[in-house]
């Protein structure tokens, strides 16, 4: 049989190769992780016995909620901040020109990886963005500059502002 | 060679009350931990002694190596509980013994005795009249925050003097956000922050360092006792404030009546509006809580780079997310 696009092994021929791969996305990650959250509260948790275990149980549900919320956005949001985070860095250089620590920060950004979307390049390069943010807003502070604190500071905020969407309702559990 | 698995708790008591209660003999009848500490292994034991009568003891060790959150030091707080025992000005639960080698538990143990009662957190709920747990609390920190600092053990560190505790403490601000993979830029504007806003000195004193409701015991029949000091230090009092208003188990006995809350720790520890203000238990908020905040971070390093450990350290992802919240609302420039 010849392995034509519609044959099932020309399919698995071309996902040893490498080529054409593609995944199943219905369900996506976060609805595979939350149901492994029910799973865990409804199923798993009812048949513990053990009150030391239970809180074990109750953090792994909790974690998994995290990365529920941090799987459907991520990617996303680290899009968004490493751009607002550079442009932020940037108006503060051109504002205190002799702020060394921005311009490292942004030499470091531009050699990032960041054409990349798989998450260990995306993690790197949004670590030197974050790093490009946190010298920008200590320059700004440090010039008692006001008005850049507040703008690195509304960057600062939105980003807690995901952060407390990833935190997804936590509790201290076993307190 | 092989190396002997560690002996289960109950043996190892047993095997610890007979190297150490010389003349009588206890069989131990039952051993369960206590689930919801979030830093040592703590194990609540009945015993029955050879001359009929049954006692209850507290075993607190360190968790199996590597899989611990929250490090701190056994032999320095059995020196410290050996300590506290003798200031009559504050009552703790009556350290028995100590395990410092290993020898019989497989890990470095204290054993105390059990103190009948309830966690004062325990006690009250969201609507209840706070007046009298904010009482016992407030009571209790200024007890602990009078103890005569000769009478704690050499092994605490003794800052030099508060403006030099007081710049070691801000630039491990600045440390934790050069050293870590979770650091936040919160942090390095929080660095800048606290150095602008320093407040009026107080004297250093003894400062429990986790300092909640729930490490405070209470009961009908003996006064109530504070427990958990691994985390005790010399240091500003007032970090204990600051760390209680971080503390996210409501009711919050601060919050629920701030005015009279600072008034009553001002009038017991003869302190003034401008040592003791909303405005500076918020600025030691966050010097109450940065060495937990540090502690988590390494946990969460650990996940990182591949070490593992146990949920706990992924599981504090949130609180540190929390308190970079809580950091940066406290921080943001506002009309004071």
């Amino acid at each position: 049989m010849t392995a034509g696009r519609i044959s099932p092994t020309g399919v698995y021929e071309r996902l040893l190769r490498g080529h054409d791969l593609v995944v199943i996305t219905q369900p996506a990650t976060d609805d595979i992780v939350l149901d492994c959250c029910r799973q865990l509260s409804d199923v798993v948790m009812p048949a513990v016995p053990d009150d030391t275990i239970k809180v074990v149980v109750a953090m792994l549900e909790a974690v998994l909620r995290n990365v529920a919320v941090r799987a459907g956005h991520e990617v996303a949001w680290m899009v968004e901040e490493i751009a607002s985070n550079e442009i932020y860095a940037q108006d503060v250089l051109a504002a205190i020109p002799d702020a060394a620590d921005v311009s490292s920060a942004l030499a470091s950004l531009a050699a990032a990886p960041r054409a990349s979307l798989h998450l260990v390049d995306m993690v790197a390069t949004y670590r030197c963005a974050t790093d490009a943010l946190a010298s920008a807003v200590a320059a700004a502070t440090s010039a008692r500059r006001s008005d850049l604190v507040e703008l690195g500071i509304a960057l600062l905020d939105t980003r807690a502002e995901r952060e407390h969407e990833v935190r997804a309702g936590w509790t201290p559990i076993g307190r | 060679m092989p190396t002997q698995p560690p002996p289960d708790i109950a043996t190892g008591l047993a095997r610890f009350l007979a190297a150490n209660e010389v003349g009588r003999r206890a069989t131990v009848t039952s051993c369960q931990p206590i689930p919801g500490g979030y830093s040592r292994t703590t194990h609540v034991a009945e015993m029955r002694w050879d001359d009929g009568s049954d006692e209850r003891l507290i075993l607190r060790s360190d968790p199996p190596p590597g899989s611990g959150s929250f490090d701190s030091d056994r032999d320095d707080e059995w020196a410290l509980l050996q300590s506290l025992r003798e200031v009559e000005s504050l009552s703790i639960v009556a350290p028995r013994g100590y395990d410092g080698t290993g020898e019989h538990f497989g890990t470095k143990c204290i054993v105390m005795e059990h103190y009948d009662g309830v966690a004062l957190q325990h006690t009250f709920a969201e609507g209840d009249d706070l007046t009298r747990p904010r009482e016992i609390f407030l009571q209790l920190a200024a007890a602990i925050h009078q103890t005569p600092l000769d009478s704690l053990p050499a092994t605490l560190a003794r800052p030099a003097s508060w403006e030099v505790y007081m710049d070691e403490i801000t630039a491990l601000f600045a440390r934790l956000d050069r050293s870590f993979s979770a650091a936040s830029p919160v942090l390095r504007y929080a660095a800048a922050w606290l150095i602008e806003h320093r407040p009026a000195p107080v004297a250093l004193s003894l400062v429990h360092g986790d300092f909640q409701p729930s490490n405070i015991l209470v009961s009908e029949h003996r006064p109530p006792v504070v427990i958990d000091w691994e985390f005790a230090r010399i240091a500003d009092p007032r970090e204990d404030l600051g760390y209680h208003l971080m503390y996210p188990v409501p009711p919050s006995l601060y919050t629920t009546d701030t005015a009279a809350f600072l008034a009553r720790y001002r009038e017991l520890m003869g302190f003034s509006e401008a040592q003791v203000n909303e405005e500076i238990v918020e600025y030691f908020l966050l010097l109450g809580t940065v060495r937990l905040l540090e502690q988590m971070l390494v946990g969460v390093e650990d996940v990182v780079q591949g070490r593992g450990g146990g949920v706990m350290k992924t599981f504090t992802i949130n609180p540190i997310s929390l308190f970079y919240q809580l950091y940066l609302d406290i921080c943001r420039p506002r009309a004071r």
